[in-house]
């Protein structure tokens, strides 16, 4: 599948989890730019610079959590894909991710075949 | 996680050392167990017996089981039944350690009888790992450590073993706990939890380990302390920390929260109370999992 020039935005405080996130998307397919934030705060910030065409984003993260900058993001744009990657989240905070309009979960550690998936549905029919 | 367990039991007695251990654990996925083995394990054949059919199948070509049965043993209902039941990889590690000659069946036949005896296995279906005496086993381990036993401390130890097995490997060996009053820190990553009681844990461990335990955990092949590294022992320690206050969250009406880990390179832990030290041997090192409440 082609997503040449696609912009993906990871947000994960961790950089092992960029990192993996990254080379699971590059082993589907391979020319997606990839722009990594580390906290909430800077995907807002990244959003709305560099407007990608997916995001990935951990729930958990300092200065600004998941749940708020999707709410921010959403705002800002309403067809923002989402995508929420989290170890672990209460089920109040999957629901409230859900509510704010995340299009999908992957729980970590993840199968790269969800990574597959995601990018399937969400950039395949986006060329 | 009775293997665990029985590692612990046999470290604790200076029945086996560390490096015998691990030899026998690398090899519990690759071997299978012998019929003498589980036949011990059941009641249905001494150690003797066991030995002196061994002794009889190295001289013919014979099965196992066809010699235990010409000599009276055991029937052929009771070889068929045998071969039909799942074992528990503790008993295969035992089994591995006599294949070692670390000791011999008749001295696996004692301590198995002492371990069972032990930590009330003994009731136990072969093949499924009771809830309450994998429990019982850990609650031992508080009071080891002179900690509050309570559901919640049991929970995450329980969980903490789990989440080893889970994401890094099954080949380890929870060590005695200690308890201390401050714990000099090597190289870890912290993570306070809040909810009735502040607790910090932290995992610890020397540079080396932390290299081995990261390429585990990350399925990734690391060969120098980089970032990756400290974000493989921060994202485990998240992990699993998470994955406990799920638990708590959705067992009881506790409110709990969870702060961002942090990587600490030096210094001392301490609590308002005590720290508590819960060392696992690994192979490749010893990581210590602190809790200090």
């Amino acid at each position: 599948m082609d997503i040449t020039g696609k912009k993906i935005l990871v947000c994960d405080d961790s950089v092992l989890a960029r990192k993996q996130l990254m080379d699971a998307v590059k082993e589907v397919s391979d020319g997606a730019v990839f722009i990594e934030g580390k906290n909430g705060s800077e995907a807002i910030e990244l959003y709305k610079t560099e407007k990608p065409d997916l995001v990935f984003m951990d729930i958990v993260m300092p200065e600004k959590d998941g749940n708020a900058a999707l709410s921010e993001i959403r705002e800002f744009d309403k067809d923002a894909t989402i995508i929420i990657v989290s170890s672990v989240g209460t089920q109040e905070q999957l629901k409230k991710a859900i509510q704010l309009g995340a299009k999908d979960f992957i729980q970590k550690p993840f199968e790269k075949n969800q990574i597959k998936e995601i990018i399937e549905l969400r950039l395949g029919g986006k060329n | 996680m009775y293997t665990q367990f029985l590692g612990n039991y046999l470290l604790q007695r200076g029945i086996v050392n560390q490096e015998q251990l691990f030899k026998a654990m690398s090899r519990l996925s690759q071997t299978h167990i012998k019929l003498g083995t589980i036949a011990i394990k059941e009641g249905l054949m001494t150690a003797k017996e066991v030995d002196e059919c061994l002794y009889v199948q190295s001289r013919e070509d014979k099965r196992f089981g066809e010699i235990a049965v010409e000599r009276g043993y055991l029937t052929n209902d009771q070889v068929n039944e045998l071969l039909s039941l799942q074992t528990p990889d503790y008993i295969l590690l035992g089994q591995n350690l006599v294949e070692d000659n670390v000791f011999s069946y008749e001295d696996l036949e004692r301590i198995l009888f002492e371990y069972q005896n032990d930590t009330e296995l003994y009731d136990l279906s072969l093949d499924v790992e009771n809830q309450e005496t994998i429990a019982a086993i850990i609650k031992k381990f508080f009071l080891l450590a002179e900690m509050p036993v309570n559901e919640t401390n049991v929970m995450y130890l329980e969980l903490m073993f789990n989440s080893l097995i889970r994401f890094v490997g099954e080949d380890f060996s929870p060590l005695t706990p200690m308890v201390l009053d401050e714990y000099p820190i090597t190289f870890g990553v912290s993570q306070a939890i809040s909810n009735n009681n502040d607790y910090l844990t932290h995992i610890d461990c020397d540079r080396d380990t932390a290299i081995a335990f990261a390429s585990r955990y990350a399925n990734e092949e690391f060969t120098e302390f980089d970032e990756y590294v400290i974000a493989a022992l921060e994202d485990f320690l998240n992990l699993h920390n998470g994955l406990f206050i799920v638990n708590v969250s959705n067992n009881t009406s506790e409110t709990i929260a969870l702060a961002p880990p942090e990587i600490t390179m030096e210094g001392v832990l301490s609590g308002p109370n005590k720290c508590v030290d819960f060392p696992v041997a690994y192979p490749f090192g010893t990581i210590h999992l602190i809790i200090c409440y």
